[in-house]
């Protein structure tokens, strides 16, 4: 009787230990944010000033007809700012194979996306993309970003969304900087 | 005929417009702008009383469509809605802000629709408490303090000038202190101040109002600058005409210095008097000319030929007229020979 007691229990633990929500974020920066300050300030902002400059250069006459329902809005939360920074990050990871837009604005896209987790020292749950995309990216980016094709696609869905995407990623970062300015 | 025409406009209807609402023949689609006061107020805007032509409605949301709210606090200009004020709590920066005009005119309905980012269209109050610092090696340095909740997210511009320059310098500053290295003690100096929210916080291109100036500089030197343009545009011309014309009139009425100046024109006619007054005018007789030589000149002059010859000297020579032959026989002639003795004897003619 003893024996079963412990045999019916001893599983429960391991299933508790899955079951229990995971709260802690998977960034490694969550109270550095003189340092995270002082690299977005020197480095990262430059790549996205860029980026929204590319993204503003790209057709988006379709993305106002479209239904608003079917783009996926992320929001930067208060006092979650740096979650939702990564959230928006590795969500723009996944336009990077994204053939229906153009190949320099992509691999920008991907670059300032690997550049934020970068700072945040940040990792993506699930697929883990930025472990496949980013050591690309980093090493060629530069080359692919000026000398890439500059050829324009037509509007598309997904277009519309990855500049969703860069307008809360930048909003998102303006606002992580101004809580962290005192 | 009537049945092609009404169906053929309402294509064309269609085609224009699209499947928006069409609008008025003459309606132009206003624009909804919208500032945000140093983060306690916002005036949204779309129009004037001129330029509208209907009476809009604002809705707005943030997050989710289905919570629309209507403007509680419209600002009006005679009766037409031409904006809408939002209190602070009613501003979410960092959340896309949707806005919806919505009007109703000749039984269609007008809609514009617009998104926004309000942390990019914030505009600081002017910076405040203006103040000058001497410090060593003549160098000024400028303080300012903003009203502005997030000093930091802040970029300023000083705008300066001295009563010597003709033109502003604007200079960049990130922080809030300004240095302004070897200034002139001598000079009036005046300083501006005007704040943007910075790249970092926002993609704001709104300035602030300037500042209320700050001065430095001695006041008197600004006095003396004004005494120093009436001197030099009023008081020295005048005396510089009345000195001028104090020496033209001692210079006329000193005729010893105006002849050195002004020599008198030599006038000969006194020496010509004798010639038309005594003379009348006859240039030969007063000059001396004898009467014959004055008479050669005339055209019909004719001259009396007069033979003149030479008396030989006794011992030598007997003239021929004194021996029994008859003297030669005299022609006259336009240039006697000489020797040939001639009618008047002993007499030497005049010629």
């Amino acid at each position: 009787m003893f024996h079963a007691f412990f045999r019916s229990t001893l599983p429960v633990l391991p299933l508790l230990l899955v079951l229990s929500p995971v709260n802690s974020s998977s960034c490694a920066m969550e109270n550095k944010t003189t340092e995270i300050h002082v690299k977005y300030e020197n480095i990262l902002i430059h790549d996205i000033n860029e980026l929204v400059n590319i993204s503003a250069q790209n057709r988006d006459r379709c993305c106002k007809n479209k239904n608003d329902k079917n783009i996926k809005v992320f929001f930067c939360n208060d006092t979650q700012e740096i979650e939702s920074l990564q959230s928006m990050a590795c969500n723009m990871l996944r336009f990077f194979h994204k053939q229906r837009i153009s190949k320099a604005f992509r691999w920008k896209a991907a670059f300032v996306s690997c550049g934020t987790l970068q700072v945040l020292k940040c990792k993506c749950e699930g697929h883990r993309k930025e472990k496949v995309i980013c050591p690309h990216v980093n090493v060629f980016g530069k080359e692919d970003t000026e000398t890439g094709e500059q050829s324009r696609k037509k509007c598309n869905q997904e277009v519309c969304e990855l500049k969703e995407n860069i307008s809360s990623l930048r909003s998102c970062w303006n606002k992580f900087e101004k809580i962290i300015s005192r | 005929m009537a049945a092609l025409a009404t169906f053929l406009v309402p294509v064309l209807l269609l085609l224009l417009c699209g499947p928006d609402p069409c609008p008025a023949a003459a309606h132009s689609q206003p624009e909804v702008k919208c500032v945000l006061f140093n983060e306690e107020y916002m005036n949204c805007t779309w129009g004037s009383r001129e330029t509208l032509k209907a009476n809009y409605s604002l809705y707005y949301w943030y997050r989710n469509t289905s919570n629309k709210v209507e403007c509680k606090h419209y600002r009006q200009d005679q009766d037409i809605r031409v904006g809408c004020h939002f209190n602070q709590n009613e501003i979410i920066q960092f959340q896309p802000f949707h806005v919806l005009l919505k009007a109703s005119m000749g039984g269609s309905t007008l809609e514009i629709s617009k998104r926004m980012e309000l942390q990019d269209l914030v505009k600081p109050d002017a910076p405040v408490n203006l103040t000058i610092h001497n410090m060593s090696n003549n160098q000024l340095q400028l303080t300012w303090a903003t009203t502005y909740p997030k000093a930091k997210c802040l970029e300023h511009a000083v705008k300066y000038k001295s009563n010597k320059d003709t033109d502003w310098m604007e200079i960049s500053v990130n922080g809030d202190v300004f240095s302004l290295p070897s200034v002139d003690y001598k000079k009036f100096y005046t300083f501006y101040v005007r704040s943007k929210v910075n790249k970092y916080c926002g993609r704001t291109q709104l300035w602030s109002e300037w500042s209320v100036p700050v001065v430095w500089g001695s006041n008197s030197t600004s006095k003396s600058t004004v005494h120093w343009f009436w001197i030099h545009t009023v008081l020295i011309p005048i005396a510089s005409c009345v000195i001028l014309l104090v020496l033209v009139i001692l210079l006329v009425r000193m005729e010893r210095v105006w002849v050195i100046l002004m020599p008198r024109i030599p006038n000969p006619s006194k020496n010509f008097d004798e010639l038309f007054i005594t003379h009348n005018g006859n240039f030969q007789e007063w000059a001396g000319v004898p009467k014959d030589v004055v008479e050669s000149f005339k055209p019909n002059y004719s001259e009396n030929i007069c033979y003149v010859s030479e008396l030989p000297p006794k011992d030598s020579y007997d003239p021929l007229w004194e021996s029994s032959n008859p003297p030669p026989s005299v022609m006259p002639s336009a240039s006697p020979a000489p020797g040939e003795h001639s009618p008047y004897k002993n007499s030497y003619g005049r010629v």
